[in-house]
């Protein structure tokens, strides 16, 4: 019978090894019925004892798109951007965002959320960050549900580079995960971290292209600010393959990816190192 | 089925575990300790150069007084806590007892929450289709199995966390206090269960402050205090001397 366990180990040694960041991913694959487990344990969590239940989903991205093409379109006067409708525009860039920033809010909660787990049982800790960020997943779905009725009252179709959305997904992807494992772990620690994070997406959220285009009237001086941030990156790349059907800016993607990966990658190993001393600390 | 080892099942070479007690976790503390150099806290001894071994197929029994160190060492076996120093070795899949159905999670049903905690002690999904039937029966639970566990009463509760563990296959079963869970019926039944696993050779480490069960129960025992091993031998003898040092009535009870 195959063992979800390996039969030799000694538990929870923390180790200085950046090696240990593939084993440790290894070891996560083997586990992967647990993380589906978890992640339905969360789903089913969210909503539950609400009265609209996964309408919910609904109401945020949705309220939150009406408010904001009102002030900005309606008030501040920001037209349609490349001839696509300022509401299409937004939400394109606005559905990423609060996949983005739902998913580290989360994430960053999700281990001390499960205390009473952590100090009973082991099983590879990063499975409940990631749970939490896949969870979000489901948000993120009837977001682009919402996209897709909006798209079809403006009477547009998606661009033929859309086909190009699965891979910038995934950048943003590796990049959530990456930020949300070592917040979830200091957050043990440290409980100011949470609300650290509130006030992050709150500054990140302007720093971001969501209600703006990033064009030409960022001034070329501030222009690396929205280089070295993915989410301004890849909310660009998004807006550009599925309206207006332009490859995305590859050099920049590029970046954005190099530093995804190198965010998971270092992340991942805080967390890891980290890890041995959950029990203790929550 | 065990490939690896001929040696001991669990191993604690001098094995010291320390919590640092700390007053406060905001960063302005942090920040001040820094400056000031002060400690963040206190450091507490909860077990000190410990050392000894529980071969396969063997029944260790846990004695001591409350905050003894005993449920350190269970957690230190379990995994979920690392030693301070000294190594803990460990060999094949543990299922810990300890604070039965602690996975669970009060809106998912009976049946969920069996994926889940199985899923959680280690098993496939395969596993837990096999063993299902089973866990529902043994915990006698199948009207209520697709109820949410948070309409179960703790008894329920109990049998089915007890159920998933010891399902679950393990090499090494960890039993803390576990069997003041349920009404006596159950816990006897429990306590079979517990038997059949001797008797087919499973290892099994228990922690009790009943020392009647543990000579009951188990061929050898280790008598904790303050963090220090005491003794270590027979379960009779061990059980012996702990009664005869400590004064009766001390942190007794089940």
């Amino acid at each position: 019978m195959a063992r979800a366990y390996p039969l030799q180990r000694k538990p929870l040694r923390t180790s200085g090894n950046p090696i240990s960041v593939f084993s440790g991913l290894t070891s996560f694959w083997v586990r992967r019925d647990l993380l589906w487990h978890m992640t339905v344990r969360h789903l089913r969590g969210q909503y539950k004892q609400s009265v609209l239940g996964y309408a919910w989903a609904f109401v945020n991205p949705l309220s939150q798109m009406v408010i904001m093409s009102f002030v900005f379109s309606t008030i501040l006067k920001l037209g349609s951007q490349n001839n696509v409708p300022y509401p299409l525009f937004l939400f394109v860039g606005l559905v990423p965002w609060l996949f983005f920033s739902s998913a580290l809010a989360s994430g960053t909660d999700s281990v001390v959320g499960a205390a009473s787990l952590v100090t009973k049982v082991y099983f590879p800790r990063e499975v409940l960050p990631t749970a939490a960020v896949l969870t979000k997943l489901v948000d993120l779905f009837f977001g682009f549900l919402i996209l897709a009725m909006l798209m079809l009252y403006y009477g547009r179709a998606p661009e033929a580079t859309v086909y190009w959305f699965p891979l910038l997904f995934a950048i943003h992807m590796i990049f959530v995960l990456g930020l949300t494992y070592p917040l979830a772990a200091l957050n043990l620690y440290y409980h100011d971290v949470r609300f650290l994070v509130g006030v992050v997406l709150t500054l990140w959220f302007y720093l971001t292209p969501v209600i703006y285009p990033l064009d030409d009237k960022v001034p070329h001086k501030y222009q690396w600010v929205f280089d070295i941030n993915p989410n301004a990156v890849l909310i660009d790349a998004y807006r550009r393959v599925i309206l207006y059907g332009v490859e995305p800016d590859w050099k920049k993607v590029g970046l954005g990816a190099v530093i995804a990966v190198g965010t998971f990658l270092l992340g991942y190993y805080i967390f890891k190192r980290m890890e041995a001393g959950f029990a203790d600390s929550i | 089925m065990r490939t690896a080892s001929e040696g001991p099942e669990i191993e604690f070479r001098n094995v010291s575990k320390s919590f640092l007690l700390r007053d406060s976790r905001s960063l302005r503390d942090l920040a001040q300790a820094i400056v000031t150099r002060q400690p963040l806290g206190h450091q507490f001894f909860a077990l000190q150069n410990v050392s000894f071994t529980v071969d396969h197929g063997e029944t260790l029994g846990i004695i001591g007084r409350n905050g003894s160190g005993k449920s350190t060492a269970l957690k230190l076996i379990a995994g979920v806590t690392a030693p301070t120093s000294g190594e803990v070795l460990v060999v094949g899949r543990v299922s810990p007892l300890i604070e039965l159905g602690a996975g669970f999670h009060p809106d998912l049903t009976g049946r969920e929450n069996v994926h889940l905690n199985g899923s959680i002690l280690g098993m496939t999904s395969r596993e837990i289709e096999e063993q299902f039937d089973a866990i529902v029966e043994f915990a006698e639970l199948e009207e209520f199995i697709d109820t949410p566990v948070k309409r179960y009463s703790s008894g329920m509760y109990g049998r089915l966390g007890f159920a998933v563990a010891v399902h679950s296959k393990p090499d090494l079963l960890l039993v803390d206090e576990v069997l003041s869970v349920g009404d006596a019926f159950f816990q006897e039944k429990c306590l079979n269960r517990m038997r059949e696993f001797k008797a087919s050779g499973m290892t099994i480490v228990l922690v009790s402050h009943s020392p009647a069960l543990v000579s009951e129960f188990c061929d050898r025992a280790i008598w904790i205090d303050h963090g220090h091993l005491m003794r270590e031998g027979h379960a009779d003898d061990v059980v012996a001397e702990y009664l005869e040092k400590i004064p009766h009535g001390s942190g007794v009870g089940v």
